[in-house]
């Protein structure tokens, strides 16, 4: 029997790093390169002003909200108010705003959750004289809207002391309390946020999530489709020579990630610059100051973890793809291998988008640990929710760990595969290359 | 079988490498396939594959489609794990070797479409460990060497088959590999640029380069190899000098020209002997073992024939591959088979095997 001598010496470096260089270079000069960052440039664009489009779209629409008050006076002075000043400056028609008093706290809650409400006011009045609200936000209600019921709130705290706590003019007028909370989603009865915070958060997260899934998806595929055109222009028999399997998928990888990232930047520098711009256009538009500074949500650690989900997700992502591509012999019948990969991603991207307008939240908290889908869905859930530190800690450990097992079996897959021509990969021959490649 | 050259001993039709065939000063600087075995599923790419290629030798690497020839380069690059069996350079285990000690010009020709020729030979060149300036230098070089300087610039993809071939094998030489592996490097090149593909060759073992050959192309073996071997079925044939190799059957050539007018039949009529290529004036002859070249001169001169030439060679390597393996090496070769008693597994629509894994 053959011994068990020393394995070849083939360190990481410097071949990854030379196979990196290569697939990076390749792919930022090449056209489809460019044509993908102008039109994702585009895309990000128009998601980005997709709030003030939509604004334009939806100056109709009713929003309906529940008032509950400590007192049936306050509860009904609420209404009024609210119905007052809303309808003159939310930029709405008369009926864009219908508040209803009601008694029941905890129905009203309910139907909120049920999408019964758009939203509901909770008014109670301290000790002190002062005001307090708490705005519970119903799915699909606007970053908008929700800033509109905070002007709203300020007009009754204003005129009730006005009217009733300082007739005289010897109090001093205390600025009411407005906490936001998430009525369904998953924050449903997290902590409150800022109105403004919770809009641009919403607004980020969309622009976002779109924006990383479609290039984790196109930069997976350009991983395979870079083994797959190795393979059918039999280089790759040159390559195997001169570099190992584990040399070859990182370097492609790591090159075609950071050509990915350079794109990355690409489209989100156009895109902020979008967000950033679109309060004077929505003014410039007529829609008023409805239109939140959406940036505001942006902290170095949200692009901290924006950048780590990219980078560890698109890692995850490539190292299938790039074993995917190595099973077939053509780059047209990558489509069909590369399906399967797909679909998880669109099932991630999917639960991201109904986390951010809430629905199914038992379900999305596990979602977010699983490792293909957590750079989505945990994002999202940081994006628009609240996040415990051992949540972060877990999702990072296990999307590090499924690389790394994921890292192994790939590299494996690819030694079999690369050596595979003119055959359909079964199941049974894919499970056969990870047990023994060389088999 | 046949005698030893002082290089090595031929092994017998059919049978495995004994082993131990080199002086240990010799083996110690030697390639050598000791007892190669590797299966894919049901088949038995090789069987106890076992051959010694002393440094410094063009050895030619002869076998029908099928017969191991690319599984055995394959498991020399690391590419491939034999089941059993060493593979050995100096001694040194193949698995401990540097990659940059082989250069490997496979018989599937590739190169990246898109990318000039400078650049792909410079990334070869980097990724077997060569400085990017010494890269571009020797690639430069070789460029020259073969008459396509201007080729530096140009993307593979724009090149023609014949010029894709040359900068492949530039691939593979580049980085002064000790072993190259060449794989059918003469298909597809016209007779301009076979002579200075062979040139180069030839260039590369006066350096000292051990030089594997594998092809098809008969007269290319025997006008270049100084030591082959013919596999079959997994199998070592036969190997050794060339010489050697030619006259281990024991037959015998012989050509025979006359007078345009004077009829040779007659001379498939002698016992022993069969015509291989009649002429019109001329005729060549193969002799069984035991027939005397002298039957024929004898015969033509009982027959008063006039004799303008009488040569007496070794056969073709073409005859004695046909004669050891059963058919020419440019037919496939029927795999081994495998026992009965290793039969286990079902024959299922994956258990395929990779596309010509014993090539």
């Amino acid at each position: 029997m053959i011994d068990r001598p020393a394995e070849r010496p083939d360190p990481v470096l410097p071949n990854t790093g030379i196979v990196a260089r290569r697939e990076f270079t390749e792919r930022v000069r090449s056209r489809p390169y460019a044509a993908s960052t102008v039109l994702l440039s585009l895309l990000a664009i128009f998601v980005s002003f997709l709030p003030i489009i939509i604004r334009l779209v939806d100056r109709d629409t009713t929003t309906s909200i529940a008032i509950v008050a400590d007192d049936a006076e306050l509860a009904q002075r609420s209404e009024s108010i609210m119905r007052g000043v809303l309808s003159t400056t939310a930029g709405g028609s008369p009926d864009s705003w219908v508040f209803t008093v009601e008694s029941d706290r905890d129905a009203v809650t309910a139907d909120v959750g049920e999408g019964r409400y758009d939203g509901a006011l909770f008014a109670t009045r301290d000790p002190s004289g002062r005001l307090d609200f708490t705005f519970l936000t119903g799915q699909g209600l606007g970053a908008d809207r929700t800033q509109f019921v905070a002007i709203g709130t300020f007009a009754v705290a204003f005129l009730e002391w006005t009217d009733l706590v300082n007739p005289s003019g010897d109090v001093p007028f205390l600025p009411p309390t407005l906490n936001v909370l998430a009525g369904a989603g998953p924050n449903a009865g997290g902590v409150p946020l800022a109105a403004t915070e919770i809009a641009s958060r919403q607004l980020l997260g969309t622009v976002l999530i779109v924006i990383l899934f479609l290039t984790m998806t196109i930069y997976g595929m350009w991983v395979a489709a870079g083994v797959a055109a190795e393979k059918e222009t039999r280089v790759m028999e040159l390559l195997i020579s001169a570099a190992s399997p584990r040399q070859l998928v990182l370097g492609k990888v790591v090159g075609i990630g950071l050509a990915g990232l350079v794109q990355y930047i690409a489209i989100l520098v156009p895109a902020v610059l979008a967000l950033a711009v679109q309060r004077p256009i929505g003014e410039a538009l007529g829609l008023g100051s409805s239109i939140n500074p959406p940036l505001s949500g942006i902290t170095p650690g949200f692009l901290l973890a924006y950048g780590s989900f990219f980078v560890l997700g698109f890692t995850l992502y490539a190292l299938i793809y790039a074993a995917a591509g190595s099973l077939v012999s053509r780059v047209e019948d990558l489509q069909v291998i590369a399906l399967p990969m797909s679909l998880l991603g669109i099932a991630g991207y999917i639960q991201a988008v109904l986390a951010l307008s809430g629905g199914l939240s038992g379900f999305i908290r596990v979602a977010s640990f699983i490792p293909f889908w957590s750079p989505f869905v945990m994002f999202t859930r940081l994006t628009v929710g609240r996040v415990e530190p051992w949540e972060l800690v877990l999702a990072y450990g296990l999307l590090l760990l499924s690389i790394g097992l994921v890292a192994a079996l790939a590299i494996r897959v690819y030694s079999a595969g690369v050596l595979l021509y003119g055959q359909r990969p079964g199941p049974r021959r894919i499970l056969r290359a990870v047990i023994n490649p060389n088999a | 079988m046949a005698t030893p050259d002082g290089l090595g001993r031929l092994t017998g039709p059919l049978g495995a490498g004994t082993g131990q065939r080199f002086p240990a000063i010799l083996r110690q600087m030697s390639l050598v396939f000791d007892g190669l075995h590797k299966r894919f599923d049901r088949i038995q790419a090789l069987d106890g594959l076992s051959l010694e290629i002393p440094q410094g030798h063009i050895y030619g690497f002869l076998g029908a489609n099928g017969a191991g020839k690319t599984t055995t380069m394959r498991i020399a690059l690391g590419v491939l794990r034999a089941d059993s069996g060493t593979l050995t350079w100096g001694g040194v285990d193949h698995r401990r070797l540097r990659r940059a000690t082989w250069g490997y010009l496979p018989e599937e020709r590739g190169l990246y479409p898109k990318m000039t020729v400078l650049d792909q030979l410079v990334f070869f060149g980097r990724l077997h460990g060569l400085p990017k300036d010494e890269a571009a230098r020797t690639a430069m070089a070789w460029l020259t060497r073969l008459r396509v300087p201007d080729f530096a610039t140009r993307r593979a993809g724009e090149l023609s088959k014949g010029n894709q071939q040359k900068v492949q094998f530039l691939a593979a030489v580049i980085h002064d590999p000790e072993i190259l592996l060449l794989d059918e490097p003469f298909t597809g090149l016209d007779p301009v640029n076979v002579v200075l593909l062979r040139q180069a060759i030839l260039e590369l073992r006066a350096r000292g380069k051990t030089i594997i050959l594998s092809t098809h192309q008969m007269e290319t073996v025997e006008a270049m190899c100084e030591s082959i071997a013919i596999i079959d079925k997994g199998r070592t044939v036969i190997d050794g000098a060339l010489r050697d190799v030619k006259r281990s059957t024991g037959r015998q050539s012989v050509i025979l020209a006359t007078e345009i007018g004077q009829s040779l039949t007659w001379t498939g009529e002698l016992p022993g002997v069969r015509v291989i290529r009649p002429g019109i004036d001329r005729v060549e002859l193969d002799l069984d073992p035991g027939t005397e070249p002298d039957a024929v001169l004898a015969a033509a001169m009982a027959r008063n024939v006039p004799i303008r030439h009488f040569e007496v060679a070794d056969p073709t390597l073409e005859q004695v591959f046909i004669e050891l393996v059963g058919h020419p090496a440019d037919t496939d070769s029927s795999l081994a088979p495998v026992p009965e008693a290793t039969r286990d597994e079902p024959r299922t629509e994956d258990a395929s095997v990779p596309e010509s894994p014993a090539a």
